[in-house]
């Protein structure tokens, strides 16, 4: 087996696959080090038909809607990651013992995943404007043309709208957007003839911007509306970075290495060993590259970099967006039957803009339910399950979801911590706290009102606001703050990880601030940047 | 085999409370097979109240309402909701799953059927304070 490259790239995920697709398309000699979880139960088993279909024809549907040991049939209160259906369960597997994470008020989603937490993200993609590059530490010109170069890889999808401000900017390359299902075009509707007296309130709404195929391209197909997102990526309209990988492993410059689990690295004059516990073998061994690109997520490159600095500073500060949804009834869809062709994705989303300046805006993601099932609904009202089924039945097309993402900064009392702990795999353990101030709180309470009452005006009733545990929103930055002065435990703005010579960073770990727009299309831009960079530094 | 000739008769039960039917083999198995897998242990007030559960649809019903109210955990509901799941899961019932269109009238039948659930609350309350009072 081959162990030294010119350059090493450790993770597949959403920042992972960009950088070593940047890397291999300049014709350099690149491997991915990953850990790689596949699923290896349900992807061929779940047909190629739309949910309806599916529902009323397949006998085997248990296997995968409940799962072939029924996990998929919640009982205790919800986790992080319980949102997974079986057949995305396989994005957490073997997180607990691999990189366990213990915390009372912090509880982040991660992934030893080909294509990381990149395989089940929600597609939505937004291009941060310069206020909040500015706040993030990002430089606006090389952002704009990076944002560009990914658009045109992963593929997306939207409109110039109300919202286009707030998620597509200028961004070229842009498909058709996608078809509006009827649950989400009422509200839109709503929202076109109200639009004059929100927009003075600063409530914007559009059309997302999504990482999904409306016109063929390359081996994927345009979106078949077969409402199955949540359950299998068949025709591949929707983009997980695994399809970049897959589509590197033809080319003769690029290798991926599975059941890498990669602990830390040693710099010396020709480079940088690349130290990797073997998840099959559980044996250790050595990698050598000339240059490093640590991308495994911002909690994963905290972890390798606190050891790789023999736990010089063990506790590092952290940023999560806090995040709750609220079901609402929408009175104008009871009881009526949802249409056959539709997605499960966010078409549309709610912006609050209160000082009309597209910084520190509030965001809330509008969904329909369908095809997570209607058992999962009547567990939650207070009824005995025979009457809650005949009520759910009739309310369920009338539900609409607002997921509410706040923008959120650092502050002392947001913070990961390592330590040695000799019973786990690695020898140690992250440990973490998250905790709001009064006054953020505050804020965010406001804010969530503003959108309640937008939400009313536009004909859903919130029915209740469920607040998830901090580390429920999946987004995660800020562990080594963007710092020019080259200092340990920081990262220079062209991603070069202060205190070495030829480590860089390519995920979210140096951001100074989180939008309350998701932060994923930035991090493959900034991933794109770091590799343009790492391949000037040479 | 006991315990599966048990989990069957459980299935028929459950599934005639949940929907008026009696339900398919197919579901009955795979509710045997769940109850294999999942292992639900239930507590000797939840086995006092499964018991009770189990005798009639009524009773089943009372019991679910009141407890979705004050226990909606209690692993008695559990195997009522695994049911569910394994119901609604399976091509043979997608009817009274999948939406559809409703006359507008329907909704005064939603408005009885919620005035139902909270009759069987209100029994089923007497019913688990009693079950209670005996297993103390
Ligand atoms: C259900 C869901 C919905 C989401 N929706 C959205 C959305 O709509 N919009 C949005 O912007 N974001 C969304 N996200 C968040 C998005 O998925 C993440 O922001 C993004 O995947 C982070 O990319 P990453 O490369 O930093 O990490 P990941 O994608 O998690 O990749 C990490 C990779 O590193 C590997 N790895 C980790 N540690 C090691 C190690 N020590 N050695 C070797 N390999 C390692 C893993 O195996 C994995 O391949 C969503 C996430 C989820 C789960």
């Amino acid at each position: 087996m081959q162990l030294s490259y010119d350059y090493i790239v450790v993770g597949s995920g959403a920042t992972g696959a960009i950088v070593a697709n940047s890397l291999v398309e300049v014709g350099v000699n690149v491997a991915v080090l990953d850990v790689g979880v596949e699923d290896e139960q349900y992807k061929e088993i779940i047909p190629d038909k739309d949910f309806v279909s599916i529902r009323k024809e397949y006998s085997d549907q248990k296997d995968y809607f409940l799962g072939k040991q029924f996990e998929g049939i919640p009982w205790e209160t919800a986790k992080v990651g319980s949102q997974l259906t079986p057949p995305r369960s396989f994005l957490t597997q073997l997180t607990e013992k691999l990189i366990p994470f213990e915390s009372d008020s912090f509880k982040p989603m991660e992934s030893m995943a080909k294509g990381g937490l990149g395989g089940g993200w929600g597609l939505g993609c937004y291009e941060f404007s310069k206020p909040e590059l500015d706040a993030i530490g990002l430089k606006e010109p090389e952002m704009l043309r990076a944002y560009d170069a990914v658009a045109n890889h992963i593929g997306i999808s939207g409109i110039k709208d109300d919202g286009a401000p707030y998620c597509l900017r200028d961004l070229k390359n842009v498909q058709p957007v996608s078809e509006l299902e009827q649950n989400l075009s009422g509200v839109f509707t709503s929202y076109n003839i109200q639009k004059n007296s929100l927009n003075k309130k600063g409530i914007f709404v559009g059309r997302s911007a999504l990482a999904l195929l409306t016109k063929d391209k390359d081996n994927r197909s345009a979106v078949q509306y077969r409402d199955m997102d949540f359950w299998s990526d068949k025709d591949k309209s929707a983009y997980r970075s695994w399809m970049t990988i897959d589509q590197l492993k033809e080319k003769s410059n690029f290798a991926y290495h599975k059941n890498c689990l990669v602990l830390k690295f040693k710099e010396h004059d020709s480079g940088v060993d690349v130290i990797v516990k073997r998840t099959d073998t559980n044996e250790e061994q050595i990698f050598t590259c000339k240059k490093l690109i640590l991308s495994p997520g911002v909690l994963g490159t905290a972890r390798i970099v606190i050891r790789s600095f023999d736990y010089k500073k063990e506790q590092l500060p952290v940023i999560c967006n806090p995040y709750c949804y609220i079901p609402c009834l929408q009175w104008r869809m009871l009881g009526k039957e949802i249409e056959q062709k539709k997605t499960s994705l966010g078409q549309l989303v709610m912006y609050l803009d209160e000082n009309r300046n597209n910084f520190d805006v509030g965001m809330a993601a509008l969904f329909s339910y369908r095809s997570l099932l209607l058992f999962k609904l009547i567990k939650e009202t207070p009824l005995n399950y025979s009457d809650a089924r005949i009520i759910m039945q009739y309310l369920q097309s009338s539900f609409t979801i607002a997921g509410i993402h706040h923008p959120e900064k650092g502050s002392a009392s947001k913070f990961i911590c390592m330590k040695k702990d000799a019973d786990t795999y690695t020898g140690d353990l992250l440990t973490g706290q998250y905790i709001l101030s009064e006054q953020e709180i505050r804020t965010n309470e406001k804010r969530e009102q503003k959108i309640k009452l937008a939400l009313k005006s536009l004909g859903c009733q919130p029915l209740k606001t469920v607040y998830t545990p901090h580390g429920g929103s999946i987004h995660y930055a800020g562990t080594l703050p963007f710092n020019d002065n080259g200092q340990m435990f920081s990262i220079h703005s062209n991603g070069k990880l202060g205190g070495t010579k030829n480590v860089f960073v390519a995920d979210g770990s140096g951001f100074n601030y989180l939008p309350a727009k998701g932060l994923t299309f930035t991090l493959m831009a900034n991933a794109y940047n770091v590799a343009k960079n790492v391949l000037k530094n040479d | 085999m006991e315990n599966k000739s048990i989990y069957i008769f459980e299935a028929e039960r459950i599934g005639n409370y949940l929907l008026g039917v009696t339900v398919q083999d197919s579901e009955k198995n795979t509710y045997a097979d769940a109850m294999q897998k999942l292992n639900i242990q239930l507590s000797n007030y939840e086995q006092a109240l499964w018991n009770s559960m189990i005798k009639s649809k009524s009773k089943m019903a009372c019991i679910d309402a009141a407890l979705a109210l004050k226990e909606p955990n209690n692993n008695a509901r559990r195997k009522l909701f695994t049911m569910l799941a394994i119901i609604e899961a399976s091509p043979n019932y997608t009817s009274y799953f999948l939406s559809r269109n409703f006359s507008f009238f329907y909704i005064v039948k939603i408005g009885l059927v919620g005035m139902r659930a909270v009759c069987r609350a209100i029994v089923g309350i007497f019913i688990i304070n009693s079950i209670k009072r005996k297993c103390n």
